[in-house]
């Protein structure tokens, strides 16, 4: 492989890099836990001779609560978002798909922004992102927007970043102490696997067992991350037992989209789909969920 | 285009001048003389270049030398200390938990980051820590009992 082909820009802050972007755009490919790019280096695909090495902006760099909010720096890594308390109390759905992501070296580098920017549908911290109702801060040197993931991707790799703007900030919400929750990927091993299908479900059931709220995301199965809005319509109010379990499976699975690959058809892809919801809907049924603690760790 | 990029290996201070864009297993490799780390997938997936970088373990494939400055990384080398294994390194050696050993380094140095956040690993935190490597021997079951062996006599 040829390196020394390749030039690279190393800012120390955020408005240095925001400066650079602004004359470059998208002459330079965007490298921050170097999980994605340095695999288009080594395999000699990537097309920009010029990357921004985005590693020393350590501003971006944080995990913030602020009130039902929790504010996330872009270069965040998924191992420092699983370590993070608050996570752990109030979005542990997000820690559980962290959790899945290629292994622990994987996690030390990869960061929650790359995840979003390679915007492939795939991407495991996305789905939580959808449930959790995440916004998605972009910076320019001119300029700030902030845009809900949900309408962030536009297809496989593409997203409405604009070529000067960088992802600076993910904000989330608090899940409610005591929703049930779920992240479910099949892979085709544990570890260093992309997912086939993924599912991210949060959902609210009063005592005797009735669906008040359920949000459903799945990853791997359309061009974006998609929620299954659909099934959501058809289960909310009603009691979950195991005929609803499987008319909202099988609802997911008529639902998306899935394509064919190297990984698994789309036939197989859709009972996947099926059975990843069951099994997690299964589970909140039995009492055996996972549920959000809140901020007394124990409770549940 | 080359940098110059000065950072702590193995608790010295060193400043390669190479591409900027090479990765750090690369440069370790073929600048600086450190051939514990070795390159098997060169895409994040074997965990045979692991090498802790301010204490985390990481695929020193998917790291690129401009990103190092500053940084500690610490390889299989920089755990002897006066001539001496590591107890980890030690571990391996009495449990025979290599047969090529060509994984060897990135298990020793997957494993290291466990036991030094946690010296007493359950058998699923070692499987977990160790789930990034790859080993084609399939020496598993006897590196899972040098890890634990030196989970035990570390402390």
């Amino acid at each position: 492989m040829n390196y020394s082909q390749y030039t690279v820009h190393s800012p120390q802050t955020l408005n240095e890099a925001l400066g650079i972007l602004k004359e470059k755009q998208s002459e330079v490919r965007l490298i921050a836990g170097g999980t994605d790019v340095m695999v288009l280096i080594k395999d000699g695909v990537l097309k920009e001779k010029e990357l921004l090495n985005l590693s020393y902006l350590d501003e971006l760099k944080y995990i913030r609560e602020d009130g039902n909010i929790i504010k996330v720096g872009a270069l965040t890594t998924y191992r420092e978002l699983e370590k993070s308390s608050v996570v752990n109390l109030s979005a542990p759905i997000l820690v559980d798909a962290c959790k899945t992501i290629g292994a622990t070296q994987i996690q030390n580098l990869g960061t929650l922004a790359g995840n979003l920017g390679n915007a492939s549908p795939a991407g495991d911290s996305l789905p939580p992102l959808y449930v959790l109702n995440a916004n998605v801060k972009l910076q320019s040197a001119e300029s700030e927007r902030i845009i809900p993931v949900s309408e962030f991707f536009l297809g496989p790799r593409k997203t409405k970043r604009a070529p000067n703007e960088l992802i600076t900030e993910i904000t989330i919400e608090k899940a409610k102490p005591g929703l049930h929750y779920f992240f479910k990927k099949l892979g085709l091993r544990e570890a260093n696997a992309i997912s086939l299908v993924s599912v991210a479900c949060i959902v609210d059931l009063d005592k005797d067992k009735k669906i008040n709220s359920i949000k459903l995301a799945l990853g791997a199965v359309a061009p974006t991350v998609m929620r299954a809005v659909k099934s959501e319509k058809l289960a909310t109010g009603r009691q979950l037992d195991l005929n609803l379990i499987d008319e909202i499976a099988r609802g997911v699975s008529e639902e998306i989209s899935p394509i064919t690959d190297i990984r698994g058809s789309t036939e197989y892809r859709r009972r996947a789909a099926y059975g990843l919801v069951y099994e997690g809907l299964y589970e909140a049924l039995m009492g055996t969920a996972k549920r959000v603690s809140g901020g007394i760790e124990g409770v549940y | 285009m080359d940098v110059s990029v000065t950072f702590t290996l193995n608790g010295k201070q060193v400043t390669v001048k190479a591409p900027a864009a090479k990765s750090l297993l690369r440069t370790l490799r073929e600048d600086l003389g450190i051939t514990s780390v070795k390159p098997g997938c060169e895409a994040g997936e074997c965990g045979a270049c692991t090498v802790l970088m301010d204490g985390k373990a990481v695929t020193s494939c998917l790291v690129m030398l401009s990103q190092v400055e500053e940084h500690q990384i610490v390889t299989d080398e920089g755990l002897v200390k006066d001539g001496k294994l590591d107890p980890l390194q030690e571990a391996f050696v009495e449990e025979g938990a290599s047969q090529c050993g060509y994984c060897t380094p990135g298990f020793v140095m997957s494993a290291k980051e466990l036991l030094l956040e946690k010296p007493n690993p359950s058998e699923n935190e070692i499987l977990e820590a160790i789930g990034g490597n790859i080993c084609r021997c399939g020496a598993y079951p006897r590196i899972v009992s040098a890890i634990k062996k030196a989970g035990g006599e570390q402390h």
